[in-house]
């Protein structure tokens, strides 16, 4: 599941920050279980052809906010974690994504009227 | 978490007569694989061979796993190092593959033969040929097990993929990859190969002309240098005071292409100034490399000039 995870050269944003994201993501959906044993620092930045260190960063980030641990000499697993919890976590994400759409319409002067109409457009075009 | 250093360079110089190196300060961490880039002839080779005592600068401090590198250093010290070499000696091209192994693993108490027999299995080298009749591949992925199967602490790799084919290059690219899994293993490497570089380092040194430019973490290095595209307004702009600008062409009418380090804060100054950003693109390592080596030839010229 966590070779899902992609990586987007041309983005402006942090390498660990698109990792971090994306992992997060596969956590709080449930899409990686509870105890899922996630690969070695190494291996993970051998598949991403990234620096250890960004991977590191992501593991301790997840760690401190609940999401990871990290048992000495075993490896690195999903934690548990709690409906109130995920529910925050997983919407924070869809938060982040409304507000920089928000940015990216206002970049080009859009008004309230006209970022409502594409936001139902939006939906419309995902049921069909 | 400390970070220790298995490798210390400070204030390591060496001068030949056509050649100067350094003064060279240079930390490499354990844990971590360290990539050295540069033009050729830049002394990448000579530091490896300073590092295993072989070359003795002329002045200087090099310190290796805690020791001080000077002559009479004993066996246990190598016993810790793989080192391959750019180039494979050719004295031995009389002998078997399997009789320099035999002379070579006496030297190595942690030889794992096992680890051995796998690697040669993996890499498809026969080890029943005499060396001088192995085509450059199969001797270079000889060299490499060679250098791998003791399981040192510290892998010295010069150019390591130089004649291996593609399959073989990724083989390799895995293969260290596993060695580095414990996590407190050390690999050098110097390489100016793009991809293998990216695929492989978590720091970048650069080098050039017998100096160090500079040690970088990988990802934040790439993240950092981009060229941006901007369009240029009736204003004059002083682009030289962009942070991080490194330089500028001129690619249209009305758009200039700039050269950063430092992407995020040159962002920030053109929007101060609204200037309109029409594309990025980050930078690969051969043209990072390429804005160093100009930007070192215009300060040397500034210097000589006395400006």
């Amino acid at each position: 599941m966590w070779r899902t995870i992609q990586i987007n050269e041309q983005s402006a944003e942090p390498l660990y920050y698109q990792i971090e994201v994306q992992l997060r993501a596969l956590i709080v959906s449930g899409q990686l279980q509870e105890g899922t044993l996630l690969p070695s620092i190494r291996e993970f930045a051998q598949q991403l052809k990234c620096s250890v260190i960004t991977i590191r960063r992501v593991y301790q980030d997840l760690e401190a906010q609940g999401l990871l641990r990290t048992k000495q000499g075993t490896g690195t697993f999903v934690a548990k974690v709690d409906s109130a919890d995920r529910d925050r976590h997983r919407l924070e994400a869809v938060v982040k994504a409304m507000e920089e759409a928000v940015d990216a319409g206002r970049r080009v002067q859009c008004s309230d009227e006209e970022l409502e109409a594409l936001f139902r457009e939006a939906l419309r075009r995902d049921d069909g | 978490m400390e970070e220790q250093q298995v490798i210390r360079l400070s204030g390591v110089k060496l001068t030949r007569e056509h050649f100067q190196l350094g003064p060279l300060n240079l930390n490499v961490p354990q844990g971590y694989i360290t990539a050295i880039v540069g033009p050729n002839g830049s002394g990448k080779s000579t530091t490896f061979r300073m590092l295993l005592g072989l070359v003795q600068p002329d002045d200087g401090e090099i310190e290796v796993l805690g020791q001080a590198v000077k002559p009479g250093l004993g066996v246990d010290y190598k016993q810790q190092i793989g080192y391959l070499e750019e180039n494979a000696p050719s004295h031995d091209h009389g002998l078997r593959a399997k009789d320099k192994t035999a002379f070579a693993r006496h030297w190595y108490p942690g030889w794992d033969v096992n680890r051995y027999r796998e690697l040669l299995h993996l890499f498809g080298v026969d080890d029943g040929l005499k060396l001088g009749k192995m085509s450059k591949g199969m001797r270079r992925k000889y060299e490499l097990a060679m250098a791998i199967a003791h399981d040192p602490e510290l892998l010295l790799l010069d150019e390591p993929s130089s004649g291996l084919d593609p399959l073989a290059w990724r083989k390799m690219i895995d293969v260290l990859h596993r060695h580095m899994e414990r996590g407190d293993r050390t690999i050098l490497m110097a390489s100016h190969i793009v991809e293998e570089v990216k695929r492989l380092a978590d720091f970048i040194v650069f080098m050039i002309h017998g100096q160090v430019m500079g040690i970088y973490e990988k990802d934040e290095l790439f993240s950092s240098w981009h060229c941006l595209y901007v369009q240029v307004p009736d204003a004059n702009i002083p682009w030289e005071e962009m942070p991080g600008y490194s330089s500028k062409e001129k690619t249209g009418s009305n758009t200039v292409k700039l050269m950063t380090s430092a992407a995020q804060q040159s962002e920030v100054w053109l929007q101060e100034r609204n200037i309109v950003i029409q594309g990025r693109q980050p930078l690969e390592l051969d043209e990072i490399l390429a804005e160093l080596m100009a930007q070192r030839a215009l300060h040397s010229a500034s210097r000589t000039k006395g400006v």
